[in-house]
């Protein structure tokens, strides 16, 4: 009995002008915005692929060890499309320094800065928006409406428990309302692959088939919304009222009174006091290298060259300064290296000021569906914060695999060759040269010593090669499709739950329902 | 009869469900919008009036000698506004921190630090509450206005009298926006007490000319959203169809066209990124330095002896060189912030179609706040910039040991003298003031918008009254 009843609702529903008009707006939103947005994540991957060469090649080219300071993008995801969370609010690229420890607020999108006054439109919108209302309106008139046309009476009157009648209107609602959203799903997939660059991962399937559960799930809570008005209201006009104004406490009011009330109840620290322990920090950098002496006053003379990502390196130097440089080197960078760690507690304390801000947010707008879908979604798709937290972190560990390579490679930074081309010989064996020509006694002695400088120079050439890179630690984001669908659970599972809440709910209300 | 037919649409709103919902929810938003923005006020006034003075001294710390003033760099923020409870214009994101001095503007920074990992909302205005929540409630107690009256027969029983047609409509009409006059001059005036007995000093200061622009606008906003529910209500036959083809009309005009500004202006228009304005300053610094080393400006140019009167500096070779730099890079800024003003403007101008946005910008401009606010500014500062180079030029003017030259090298100007090191009276030196907009500029600004509402209003007003001259009634 209970298929016979979600039949006839179904084929009820098909019919009906607000279904027509809520499936064809989806569908006809989805063909014509999905290939804007497939194109925007096309070009977006341009942009990236572009970087990441550039970058590459740049590494490549490299002198010295001290000048590895690449910048490592974090690849556009493919499933924004679906939903775009932050990504377009972060861009995702962060530079490996020695002095620095990349932390999250670097990921801050530097363009432009009047952007933000438009709103960003992707896939998770027209579901959050219109197929929530098609929801409510299919439901609002399933058991109001029939007891204004007299069937509930009817149908009551013979053998059917409430129940049944029940559970037959639920699975009618969650086959009508599927439709639109299974097609709003292959559409879009569709479009989406149809672009040559555009390629689904087996994990992004499942992402993509778990996007799809969170959709319908969210679908049916809204539907029970609808349901749970129609069995409390006598009139269908009543409940209907009751469903937009419940909508629009979800999609409106919550999301955006969370966000206000977060900011309002848990302030960020302020910049100035942040500002005031970053420059004490720095003071205190300052005052530990100033108290480094290592005596430079021999040094004669200095020659650097141009070498990759802005920085230089020493050609040919003597060798007092070499041997100065080399000493200052291996007692400064450490100490740099602490104070990178030093700041980034600092930043990471600022940053915790944002996390309690941004959970409380969360916290709050989760009475909302709206809103808790949208971050299953977000999460799914890999645009939610936590994906950008994730790639910092990979970025860290990188930065720290790239800080034990230089300091194997150069000795603890004390070698030469973390700053210079010239090896400790021939810097020893310029400068023999050189005092000959700066000390010689006679112009004769001199014209002889200045032949012999320029003859070692002609057969020691400077040789600026690029570094051997071949056991450089490159780095590979990889996403880990396993710990999102871990942070995507508590809210799948919220929605799961608030399905099963409001079914007992509508069950009560509708089994002391007056069908009269 | 028009006026009774008015008095019954009210009594009947009055004692719906809907209606009580309405002002309850209204009531709530415009509370809360009030306590939120005042204590936000408070604060940022706080902040503004500290930046500001520290400004200012450093400033007057410069004045024992006049050529420093030129290479001060002045710190202006955007003060904030008690009338951005109307309308805030998003300003929080906004660009609001100036740096310049008597050569070059950097671009526009953000004010303090945002929460980056938050969602971006609308700020919980007054355009925000009218636009969003109260055109949804329009349609809420619109969508039965004529279909809703033919389900239960009273249509065909008020028309069989001797009241023509078009006297019903306006009478809905007069009775639906009376109806919402409730709920709205309800929450403007809780606002209002709210913000008064806050103790915001400000409160003074409200232009309330503005005040009632923005109200009337409102009027004139809600009225499309009530000539369109009455049209669609016109058009079907049942109340379910009217609410389900409103909700999507809703849903178009104020969700889905706002949100695809950002989709246009990232796929079709281009602001250079950072490391693309970078390598545009390199080139235009490159492009001078060339014309340098060709000796374009003297072979004694390159010259930087500590002594003026050394035979190997040109000081006016010198002030040309370093003048065409600044002007070169100034001139790759302005093309930057326009390009940046003109992405985030493309976007706008394609979202225009929706009547929310044309309001919200109305109100933006009679607040005094929003895009149009930061591009003023920048404008003002640019203008300030040029002033006080002429106030530095006209004072140096009396030092006859001074070469009167102005340009960017500070070692140089002050080093050769070029611009004296007397001392100015700090009160004599121009300060940046930001000047707001008159209600005649505003309005000027505006009226084409306003004119947009309008056009809106007269089209529904036209569809809605052919559909209902032919509606069938029966």
């Amino acid at each position: 009995m209970i298929w016979k009843i979600a039949k006839k609702e179904f084929l009820l529903n098909l019919m009906t002008f607000k279904f027509a008009v809520g499936a064809v707006a989806c569908i006809v939103l989805t063909a014509v915005f999905m290939p804007i947005l497939a194109a925007d994540y096309r070009q977006r991957l341009e942009t990236y692929n572009g970087n990441v060469a550039d970058n590459e090649a740049e590494i490549r080219n490299v002198i010295v060890y001290r000048n590895i300071r690449h910048t490592i993008y974090r690849p556009p995801a493919v499933l924004s499309a679906f939903s775009a969370g932050l990504e377009k609010q972060l861009a995702g690229s962060a530079k490996i320094e020695l002095e620095k420890v990349p932390e999250l607020s670097v990921t801050q999108r530097g363009g432009n800065p009047y952007l933000p006054i438009l709103a960003v439109f992707d896939q998770s919108l027209i579901f959050k928006i219109i197929i929530s209302i098609l929801a409510l309106l299919v439901a609002y008139d399933m058991v109001s409406g029939e007891r204004e046309q007299g069937t509930l009476k009817l149908v009551l009157s013979g053998t059917i428990a409430r129940h049944q009648v029940l559970l037959g209107k639920l699975i009618a609602g969650l086959i009508t309302l599927s439709v639109p959203v299974i097609i709003i799903f292959v559409v879009g997939l569709v479009v989406l692959l149809s672009y040559p660059m555009v390629a689904l991962s087996g994990s992004d399937w499942i992402r993509v088939g778990l996007m799809l559960v969170a959709s319908l799930a969210f679908t049916v809570v809204m539907y029970q919304f609808g349901l749970l008005f129609s069995s409390l209201a006598r009139r269908s006009a009543i409940s209907m009222v009751l469903g937009l104004f419940i909508w629009i406490i979800f999609a409106i009011v919550i999301p955006n009174a969370s966000v206000h009330l977060a900011t309002q109840f848990r302030p960020l620290e302020s910049p100035e006091k942040r500002d005031s322990r970053v420059i004490s920090l720095k003071d205190d950098l300052a005052n530990e290298l100033g108290n480094v002496k290592v005596d430079s006053s021999g040094s004669l003379i200095t020659s650097d060259e141009r070498d990759a990502f802005g920085g230089y390196y020493a050609k040919r130097r003597d060798i007092y300064w070499l041997n100065a440089e080399q000493k200052l080197n291996s007692l400064t960078i450490p100490i740099k290296l602490r104070y990178a760690d030093k700041s980034l507690s600092i930043e990471q304390s600022n940053l915790n000021s944002f996390f309690a801000q941004k959970d409380l947010a969360r916290m709050l707008s989760f009475v909302s569906p709206i809103s808790t879908y949208e971050n299953t979604m977000a999460v799914l798709a890999g645009t939610d914060i936590t994906s950008f937290v994730d790639f910092i972190n990979q970025v860290r560990a990188h930065r720290n695999e790239v800080v034990e390579y230089i300091r194997s490679k150069t000795d603890n930074f004390s070698s030469a060759s973390f700053f210079a081309i010239c090896s400790e010989e021939e810097s020893a064996e310029f400068t023999r040269l050189f005092l000959q020509v700066h000390q010689a006694k006679d112009e004769q002695a001199k014209a002889s010593a200045e032949q012999a400088l320029k003859e070692w120079e002609r057969e020691n050439p400077v040789k600026a090669e690029p570094l051997n890179l071949q056991d450089f630690p490159w780095f590979k984001y990889r996403p880990s499709p396993a710990a999102d669908l871990r942070k995507a659970m508590p809210d799948l599972a919220a929605l799961l739950i608030m399905n099963v809440v409001l079914f007992g709910m509508c069950f009560a209300a509708f089994a002391r329902y007056d069908v009269r | 009869m028009f006026f009774q037919i008015v008095r019954k649409e009210i009594l009947e709103s009055l004692l719906s469900v809907r209606f009580a919902l309405s002002i309850l929810f209204t009531i709530i938003l415009f509370a809360a919008s009030t306590f939120f923005f005042v204590e936000r006020y408070r604060e940022q006034s706080e902040d503004y009036w500290r930046r500001h003075n520290e400004n200012l001294s450093g400033f007057r710390e410069q004045t024992d000698q006049l050529c420093n003033i030129a290479f001060y760099e002045q710190h202006i923020y955007r003060k904030p506004k008690v009338l951005s409870l109307c309308a805030s214009g998003a300003e929080q994101r906004l660009p609001g921190h100036f740096t310049f001095d008597g050569f070059d503007i950097g671009l526009p920074q953000i004010v303090g630090q945002s929460n980056f990992t938050l969602p971006r909302f609308g700020d919980l205005d007054w355009a925000w509450i009218i636009s969003l929540v109260l055109s949804f409630t329009v349609f809420v107690f619109a969508y039965d206005c004529v279909c809703g009256e033919r389900e239960k027969g009273t249509l065909r029983l008020i028309l069989a009298g001797a009241t023509p047609r078009a006297t019903l409509l306006l009478a809905k009409y007069a009775g639906l926006i009376l109806t919402l006059a409730i709920p709205l001059f309800l929450g403007l005036f809780i606002s209002m007490i709210i913000l008064i007995a806050s103790g915001t000093e400000s409160v003074g200061f409200i232009r309330w000319e503005s005040v009632v622009v923005v109200v009337l606008t409102s009027f004139l906003y809600l009225s499309i959203f009530v000539f369109l529910g009455i049209f669609v209500s016109a058009r079907t036959s049942n109340s379910s169809n009217s609410m389900a083809a409103l909700l999507f009309i809703w849903v178009v005009l104020l969700l889905l066209i706002p949100s695809l500004g950002r989709v246009i202006s990232d796929r079709f228009y281009h602001a250079a990124t950072t490391e693309e304005f970078e390598r545009a300053k390199s080139q235009a610094r490159k492009s001078i330095d060339d014309r340098f080393y060709a000796g374009a400006y003297g072979s004694k140019a390159s010259g930087t002896a500590p002594n003026r009167d050394d035979p190997d500096v040109d000081p006016p070779g010198r002030a040309r060189y370093t003048v065409d730099e600044t002007a070169a890079i100034n001139r790759v800024v302005d093309a930057q912030y326009n390009r940046m003003l003109a992405q985030a403007e493309a976007g706008r101008a394609f979202i225009y179609i929706s009547p929310a946005v044309v309001y919200r910008r109305i109100c933006e401009v009679m607040a005094g706040t929003g895009i149009d606010r930061s591009k003023s500014l920048y404008r003002q500062i640019k203008r300030y910039q040029q002033n006080l180079r002429e106030y530095i030029l006209s004072e140096d003017q009396g030092d006859l040991g001074s070469l009167h030259l102005l340009f960017d090298d500070k070692a140089r100007v002050t080093g050769w003298t070029t611009i004296s090191h007397k001392s100015v009276n700090f009160d004599t030196v121009p300060k940046f003031q930001e000047r707001d907009l008159g209600l005649g500029e505003s309005l000027r600004l505006a009226v084409w918008d306003i004119g947009v509402l309008a056009l809106f209003n007269l089209v529904f007003f036209a569809a809605a009254f052919v559909s209902f001259l032919r509606y069938d009634v029966r």
